[in-house]
């Protein structure tokens, strides 16, 4: 299956959605090398797009690339209709623009969770300081620990760690999130959670994309599932085509181990 | 750091904050029966290794106080010179300008604490176990101190036939220190007492604040000057002599003065904690923060030093120069700000930095005279120049970068003014002030100014700009490569052949330039170690938010990396402060050349050295201790918020 063919088999909600990121022909070296081959992809607003593949596929390197926290060596990547380039105005507006959730959840151990969420509302975006915590506790509210606020990032659980990350994500009201294996490094346990979190806000209508193993996630919310191997991406489709008719051998090889 | 993030994965990870001290798993206390056998006699081999180690302790114990009580010890030396010991020679008529000194020092320290300090609070059981302990250690020295001599009707040691002091019966001794006895009696009982009421499970966790443990113990400290017998002792410097008496209690002219500290620094301290509420706290705080960083520069050479000003100098010269550069350098770097100034601003920086630089390298040669002033300005003006882009934007943000500019230009321009400007203080020695007033002004001024000088270099030396990390690097290996008394004497001997005529830095204004940037290199790379241990994601969650690289580096990796770094800056501090004795090679009068070299060459106490060095030695661990226990706490603290 080609690639032009990825947005015919878009959910027809979006058909005549504006495009909010644009990869063409993105190249990703690591010295020698190659970690993205051409990648190629139109994700449309409100979209939820679902990355899959096995590890060393080149998805982390890819959503990394969309926020510029990895530099991209070929291609164009266009994101809200900026352009990706060393200028670093272009850089930082995109930035303020999009949010990323990590694996890791990378929250700011030194402050509290309330600061953690404001940090970035007061001074990227200057907000006023009593501005910026109502908006944050009603966050917090919304990702369901709004009795965590006056608390430090290391008292938490791993599960309230990832909901207060993506809580501060949002907090600069993004047009797009990334979530890169945000539930990678959870205990099963917790991985519901914050699951129920993304699904709220897939919901909610915000443009995601999420590379996950959470099959029952990207089965449930995603508009569209793509499927990365050796930094291309193999196939692309709805969920119903991805799990129930897949085309390529090394889909139908990957679902046969996950599922 | 991030390992355990992941690690504390389970919902029962929860740490109580602002409950600290007492913890809800205390471990009970054993009886001290119990605690003794099962931590000093468990077996015979430790059994044995706890009797021969006291033993050792005992014999060390006795040796120090049997060296100190010693008939031949002239503590009259040491009492008589304590003024010399604190400041040196400054002149006693002028001596107000010490306590005006140490008092604004003392009120802002007050504020400071009050406005910042979180000591918490220390266990009543903790208090009561100080109190057993230090009434049972003076027992424990009562009773091995050996039996004093016993002086005849002449007022001489008796002694026996084969020449050696004739002493007191062991029974005598213990009654004439029968005052001793009854001190350690005091302690013991007051402590008992507070152990006793205090150690039934529903108190055990019962506090008072660190606070006022300090103050009531600084208040006792004080009170005993006014009602306990120190005696009188002075050094008479027109008649060349001293009075020794003994027997009453210290000069109104020293319990006056601390009398007004103390209530200096409980006042403002009280003052600080009110503010701490207020809604200017913060502004409160950053000027608090502004003044510590220009009150002991400007104490030492306006205040301690009375500079005559020649005003005919100061409106032809020194206004014009402050002013041109102020207004001038404003319009410069309002233009700089200009939103769309672009690639234009980078190379009028550049240019700057480029012919500031050549200044240095003129004067180096001598190939065109120019004030000193002007080329620290040029030099500050470029660096101002350079941090212009920062600026760019609305009209606040540039007036906020001009304005900061003019106060420096003024601040730079006064100090400079005032340290050129002979002093109207008679000197008796090389320099003005001396003794441990001087020795703690270099320590303060030296820890103050490399801070923030050894933050930047580590944040160059880090930094993914070749050029800053190439110079931060080199200058760290050359200063660190070189012993601090070779950058001392170069700095004091050499950098004033380098001054261009008619121009004069004061050598300890040298000397202090110099141990500066020589602390600011070691500073470094223990800032460097902290910033070191920021992980990646840190950075990566800092950018994907949007925080600028000056955001992210105020916020979020500079507060971590100091707070892992603290042990290591507070190793620093401690050994900034004990190297300042290495002042007197080049020719100083430190603490410890005071105690060393200036009192045993006093005809009254020719060659008493020892009683000296011992109260120098104390003092440098009194100061050296408290930082090291207050960074403890430090760390405890900052240590809660995170993982």
């Amino acid at each position: 299956m080609s690639i032009d063919d990825a947005t015919t088999v878009a959910n027809d909600r979006l058909a005549d959605r504006e495009d909010m990121i644009v990869c063409v022909d993105v190249d990703k070296f690591y010295g020698d090398f190659q970690a993205l081959k051409g990648v190629t992809a139109t994700i449309k607003e409100g979209e939820v797009a679902v990355v899959c593949g096995p590890s060393g596929s080149g998805k982390s390197t890819w959503i990394r690339c969309i926020n510029r926290l990895e530099v991209h060596q070929g291609g164009d990547i266009v994101v809200d209709g900026i352009e990706l380039t060393n200028d670093l105005r272009n850089i930082e507006k995109i930035r303020s623009e999009v949010g990323m959730v990590f694996q890791q959840f990378n929250l700011f151990p030194h402050l509290t969770v309330l600061d953690n969420i404001t940090l970035a509302p007061i001074w990227v975006r200057k907000k006023p300081r009593a501005e910026a915590e109502a908006m944050a506790r009603s966050l917090l509210d919304r990702v369901g620990i709004p009795e965590q606020a006056e608390k430090f990032p290391g008292q938490l659980s791993g599960g309230q760690q990832q909901r207060v990350a993506i809580a501060r994500s949002l907090a600069m009201e993004p047009r797009v999130m990334l979530f890169d294996e945000p539930t990678s490094a959870l205990d099963p346990e917790m991985i519901k959670e914050v699951l129920d979190v993304m699904k709220e806000l897939a919901r909610s209508g915000i443009t995601m994309m999420v590379v996950t193993h959470e099959m029952g996630f990207a089965r449930e919310v995603a508009d569209r599932i793509m499927f990365m191997e050796g930094g291309e991406i193999v196939e692309v489709g709805t969920p119903e085509h991805f799990f129930t008719n897949p085309t390529e051998d090394r889909t139908k090889l990957f679902l046969s181990q996950i599922l | 750091m991030q390992d355990a993030n992941q690690l504390s994965g389970d919902l029962e990870f929860q740490r109580g904050i602002g409950q600290q001290g007492s913890s809800p798993h205390e471990v009970p206390s054993l009886p001290v029966g119990q605690w003794l056998r099962k931590n000093l006699f468990s077996n015979w081999g430790n059994s044995l290794l706890t009797l021969l180690g006291s033993f050792l302790a005992l014999l060390a114990l006795r040796g120090v106080l049997n060296f100190v009580f010693s008939e031949n010890r002239e503590w009259d030396a040491v009492r008589t010179n304590l003024r010399a010991l604190m400041t040196l020679s400054y002149p006693e008529s002028q001596y107000i300008r010490v306590w005006v000194s140490l008092g604004f020092v003392a009120g802002l320290a007050g504020l400071s604490a009050g406005l910042w300090a979180n000591w918490g609070g220390v266990s009543v059981k903790r208090l009561s176990t100080w109190l057993m302990g230090s009434g049972g250690l003076l027992a424990v020295c009562v009773i091995v101190r050996e039996p004093s001599v016993i002086l005849g009707s002449d007022g001489k040691v008796v002694r026996t036939v084969d020449g050696s002091p004739q002493r007191e019966s062991f029974l005598d001794a213990m009654v004439d220190r029968s005052s001793w006895w009854i001190a350690a009696a005091v302690l013991l009982a007051l402590g008992t007492l507070l152990w006793g009421r205090f150690t039934s499970p529903d108190r055990r966790g019962v506090e008072v604040s660190v606070t006022s443990v300090v103050f009531v113990s600084l208040g006792l400290a004080l009170l005993s000057l006014w009602v306990a017998p120190y005696g009188h002792y002075a050094f008479i410097s027109e008649t060349k002599s001293y009075v020794a008496e003994s027997g009453r209690t210290v000069a109104f002219s020293t319990k006056l003065p601390w009398t007004v500290m103390l209530a200096l620094l409980c006042g403002f301290f009280y003052l600080g904690r009110i503010l701490r509420r207020s809604d200017y706290a913060g502004i409160i705080k950053g000027a608090s923060n502004l003044l510590w960083l220009i009150s002991p520069l400007t104490l030492f050479w306006v205040v301690l030093r009375d500079p005559a000003l020649d005003y005919g100098h100061v409106m032809s010269t020194d206004l014009p120069m402050g002013l041109a550069f102020g207004f001038l350098g404003g319009a410069v770097l309002w233009s700089l700000t200009r939103p769309g100034v672009g690639e234009a601003g980078r190379l009028v920086a550049t240019m700057l930095l480029g012919f500031a630089i050549f200044n240095w390298v003129a004067a180096f040669f001598g190939w065109y005279p120019m004030l000193q002033k002007a080329r620290i300005s040029f030099l500050l003006l470029a660096i101002a120049a350079l941090l212009a882009p920062n600026f760019i934007g609305e009209i606040a943000k540039r007036r906020q970068l001009v304005l900061s500019w003019l106060g420096v230009t003024a601040l730079v321009h006064y100090l400079a003014t005032m340290i050129n400007t002979p002093s109207t203080v008679e000197l008796q020695s090389s320099e003005f002030l001396g003794g441990l007033g001087l020795t703690l002004f270099v320590a303060l001024i030296v820890v103050l100014l490399s801070f923030p000088l050894g933050v930047l270099l580590a944040l160059g030396r880090t930094s993914k700009f070749p050029i800053f990390r190439m110079l931060s690097t080199s200058y760290i290996e050359v200063i660190r490569g070189v012993p601090l008394i070779s950058v001392l004497i170069f700095f004091s001997v050499m950098v004033p052949l380098f001054l261009p005529d008619g121009m004069e830095l004061a050598e300890l204004a040298a000397v202090l330039t110099g141990y500066t940037l020589f602390s600011a290199a070691y500073l470094a790379e223990n800032v460097r170690g902290g910033l070191q241990s920021i992980t990646k994601g840190q950075y990566e969650a800092a950018d994907a938010i949007g925080l600028t690289a000056a955001q992210r580096t105020g916020f979020i990796v500079l507060p971590q990396a100091l707070t892992v770094s603290i042990p290591q800056l507070v190793g620093q501090v401690i050994s900034t402060f004990k190297e300042t004795s290495l002042l007197a090679i080049i020719g100083l009068f430190d603490f410890l050349r005071v105690a060393n070299s200036v009192i045993p060459a006093q005809s009254e106490f020719l060659g008493v050295k020892r009683e000296g060095i011992l109260l120098v030695a104390m003092i440098y661990f009194f100061f050296n201790f408290t930082i090291s226990k207050y960074s403890q706490r430090l760390e405890r603290r900052v240590g809660l918020g995170e993982r």
